[in-house]
């Protein structure tokens, strides 16, 4: 009886104490960093666009609303992170369907099976929300160019490309009608200064951000100076602007670095004016995302049995200058599917067009310009003592592939778990990912400690 | 879109039985002291623990013990401040005959459970794709045979036979529009052999002092799980192919093998009281343990390899003894263990951590016939480092109980 008490008090004892590897509770803090007020600014990925469209979902998990949510733990009476909500489905968007055995993408506009449309409020989306101040300020396609206007010419020309432009006289008749950027109308950017569009004041992006009381900010801008080239196979787009006397506007060209370094400037100099702290991130090498690597020339050769593989080459402009056979440095783009599965690009008479192509020589100048816009921002940030998230540096890391929480993430199309099915963007997964880089480099500037989201508890892909 | 679908969310991320995952806690005596038996003679534990030293038996032995290891593991990641493993109780047993059939040759026989390891987690934690549950567990069979070539150098050797059960679960990264992730479950069990050979020696016995030195080597053991089941559940109905209800998979687990020497020296105070010290040392050969692999009988389930690259690694076992009356013994010692695992490679199922480790006991004998053992360890560690193959970082803190029961029977 003696020694059977012993056993069970030790026992007890011991239960008891098995309490003890609990570890404390960690004291939070925001160290020298105020994320009162939080806003952040940048395109597509700040607004949250994935799947080829902006819904609601995505906007839900877009990297800076993970950002804020992450924040409040280390500041529970920080304001409340608004975001311009699209309603459900949003614009549209992507999603995949088993089809035959096969992982098939499904877009809006899709016949062969339900589609994913826009929802019904998408055609009036924003225009009740101009007033309203947000904390998101992401606006897909926005590059930089656009937000800071260096003449009236720009004032006037970004002021098309955001807001629209429309004229409509009976006499004589002139009827102009540009559309604004979609994702753009939760904005409010004034009147046109041009006599013909109201002489009025605009309101310029940069203006936003010095009216928007942060007290900190994230600025991911940049992207869509390489990007919108990029993805468009290298054809500038194009505004008719000869009723205003401007010619034909080309923009979504590869942006001019030195009218970026000083653009970035406006743009920090917009923040610092207003006291606050942040953090910049550079610009990815667009030619890692899965967008242009799903279909390789190789691929190709071995998938669809070409011989070759035939492309039109263009110059920077748009411009068609040869028809010839595609090697490993050529890039094919996602959009080629449709042309592939139709044959094309299998002969010189029927090339895989301009558009479907970043060749040789504008992959060479993407990154030769992204390298440039890299370091205006690195400079412009260390000349305002913001520091830098790398994520040019942080792609080519998970390059090859890299396991996150037991999670195997990677730049490679529906598999690599972090991309959304536009291959541009990412998914839920991708974004907590990229707030994490965000947070890490907060926490080592700012001395906080923001606790990093836990990329397992935000979706990947959603296979069917 | 023909090959665009390369799967990536098994490889890599199967890591299996961090930890030492040999059980300690095959003798309520030797744990008294450190868990060094190698060095020294005294009971039927010696047919596991040096084979050479079963020639100082007399008559038949036979012990019965258990031990109950009461384990307790939390986690700080950079997410979250606490997480509590429900690692369950461990109940090792063990049996041990020893007997002398003729004036120099003696048998006997050992069954224990040498390795185990048991860790759960909340299905849904942050590291659940790396695991959720884990469990080993090894029976060993070993008869025996020594030989007395004279009083002062004996010889022993076994025969090992190991039946092993492994079950795992994790969760894959794969979702659809009703589950988060799928799950897959791997259990199998196996058989492997190998051997327990040992020499020892009493180099001095008088009647003040007495000192003994043994050596022995357990060999390395290949546990083949040749017919595993592996199941996955939860799975979208698109990657069913890749990973189907049911499939079997093969894998080898590495037994590592243990070199030990040991010594003991005794200062008899009078007929009936006396004091001994001992040490051992174990080289366990955890490099054996270098990768850890599955292969799918189902071709499109992406086979899984892991890196373990664990390194040999030598424990200090000490202990002291003082015999009271022939009757009473009281124990105390302790061992210092260096981690097989890596920085870089530990692993949240069973986080290893170099640590000292404070053990006690005691024993009663009552008679000639009849006594029993308890031994009692605690470990208490800290420990901070990633898993890189699966990109978790993590600070452990790991504490244990463990006691050991036994009562020895001799006629």
């Amino acid at each position: 009886m003696k020694k059977t008490g012993l056993v069970i008090a030790a026992a007890a004892l011991v239960v008891a104490g098995c309490k003890k590897t609990q570890f404390a509770e960690v004291e939070r803090t925001s160290g020298d960093a105020d994320f009162t007020h939080y806003i952040a600014v940048g395109n597509s990925l700040t607004q949250g666009y994935q799947d080829g469209g902006v819904y609601e979902e995505g906007q839900e998990n877009s990297y800076p609303s993970i950002i804020a949510r992450q924040m409040k733990l280390v500041n529970p009476d920080m304001d409340d992170f608004e975001q311009p909500m699209v309603n459900n489905t949003g614009s549209g968007y992507m999603h995949l369907e088993y089809i035959n055995n096969e992982i098939t993408v499904i877009s809006p506009g899709d016949t062969t099976t339900q589609p994913t449309e826009e929802d019904a409020s998408w055609s009036t989306w924003g225009e009740s929300m101009k007033s309203i101040k947000y904390n998101n300020l992401g606006i897909s396609g926005i590059t930089l160019m656009q937000c800071v206007a260096m003449d009236d010419n720009e004032k006037i020309i970004n002021n098309i490309i955001l807001g629209g432009a429309s004229i409509d006289i009976p006499f004589p008749p002139i009827s102009y009608d540009i559309p604004g950027n979609p994702f753009a109308r939760f904005m409010d950017f004034g009147d046109n200064p041009h006599f013909l569009l109201g002489g009025g004041t605009p309101i310029q992006y940069v203006d936003h951000i010095r009216q928007s009381e942060a007290t900190f900010f994230t600025c991911w801008l940049g992207d869509n100076d390489v990007l919108g080239f990029a993805t468009s196979g290298g054809i500038p787009t194009e505004i008719d602007g000869t009723l205003l006397g401007l010619g034909t506007v080309q923009y979504g060209n590869l942006s001019d670095p030195i009218m970026f370094r000083q653009k970035y400037d406006s743009v920090l100099t917009a923040f610092s004016s207003i006291g606050a702290e942040g953090v910049c991130a550079t610009i990815p090498d667009v030619t890692v995302i899965p967008y242009f690597n799903t279909f390789t020339v190789a691929g190709i050769k071995q998938d669809y049995g070409y011989a070759d593989v035939w492309i039109e080459e263009g110059d920077l402009n748009g411009g068609v200058t040869q028809v010839r056979v595609a090697t490993e440095n050529d890039l094919i783009l996602l959009t080629a599917k449709d042309d592939i599965e139709g044959g094309s690009g299998a002969s010189e008479t029927d090339p895989l067009t301009n558009d479907r192509v970043l060749d040789a020589g504008e992959v060479n100048a993407c990154q030769t310009r992204t390298i440039e816009f890299n370091n205006a921002i690195q400079s412009s940030a260390a000349m305002f003592n913001y520091p830098v998230v790398d994520m040019h540096g942080f792609l080519e890391k998970i390059k090859p592939g890299v396991m996150m929480e037991g999670i195997g993430i990677a730049p490679e199309y529906i598999s690599g778990g972090a991309f959304s099915l536009d291959g541009v963007h990412l998914n839920p997964r991708g974004y907590a990912i990229a707030a994490n880089e965000f947070i890490k480099v907060i926490n080592d500037y700012y001395g906080s400690n923001i606790p990093l989201a836990l990329i397992g508890s935000y979706r990947g892909v959603i296979f069917p | 879109m023909k090959k665009l679908f390369s799967l990536l969310v098994l490889a890599g991320s199967t890591s299996v039985f961090a930890g030492g995952f040999q059980l300690n806690v095959q003798s309520a005596r030797a744990m008294g002291m450190g868990g060094a038996y190698t060095g020294f003679s005294w009971s039927t534990e010696s047919v596991f623990f040096n084979p050479g030293g079963m020639c100082n038996l007399k008559g038949h032995n036979f012990t019965l013990g258990g031990s109950l290891i009461l384990p307790s593991v939390s986690l700080q990641t950079p997410s979250t401040d606490n997480i509590d493993a429900t690692s369950p109780n461990a109940t090792p047993i063990q049996f041990y005959y020893g007997g002398q059939i003729l004036d120099n040759l003696f048998v006997g026989l050992s069954i224990n459970n040498q390795f185990g390891s048991s860790s759960s987690f909340d299905d849904a934690w942050e590291g659940r794709f790396i695991v959720q549950n884990i469990a080993l567990k090894t029976f060993s069979f070993q008869p025996t045979v020594a030989y007395k070539i004279h009083d002062y150098i004996s010889v022993g050797a076994g025969f090992i036979i190991t039946t092993g059960n492994f079950a795992y679960e994790k969760a894959i990264p794969v979702g659809s529009v009703d589950t988060d992730y799928g799950k897959a479950r791997l259990s199998g069990s196996g058989i492997s052999y190998g051997f327990n050979a040992g020499i020892f020696s009493t180099i001095l016995d008088n009647d003040k002092i007495r000192l003994t030195f043994g050596a022995s080597y357990r060999s390395g053991q290949k546990l083949s799980l040749e017919e595993g089941t592996a199941e996955f559940t939860d799975i979208p109905l698109s990657l069913q192919t890749s990973f189907p209800a049911s499939t079997s998979f093969t894998g080898e687990l590495n037994l590592p093998s243990v070199i030990s020497t040991g010594i003991s020296a005794t200062y008899k105070m009078n007929e009936k009281n006396s004091i001994m010290v001992v040490y051992d040392f174990n080289y366990t050969g955890w490099s054996s343990y270098d990768t850890l692999a599955f292969d799918f009988a189902n071709e499109d389930t992406p086979d899984s390899k892991t890196t373990k690259d664990w390194q040999n690694s030598p424990t200090h076992r000490f202990g002291i003894e003082y015999v009271f009356n022939e009757m009473i013994y009281v124990r105390a010692g302790g061992y210092y263990d260096i981690s097989p695992v890596k920085d870089g490679f530990v692993s949240p199922e069973l986080p290893d951590v170099t640590q000292f480790v404070p053990t006690a006991g005691f024993g009663v004998q009552i008679g000639e016939h009849f006594g029993f053992d308890l031994g009692w360890f605690h470990q208490d560690a800290q420990r901070e480092s990633d898993l890189t193959d699966a990109g978790f970082t993590a600070k452990y803190h790991r504490m244990a109980d463990g006691f050991t029961f036994s009562a020895t029977v001799k006629f």
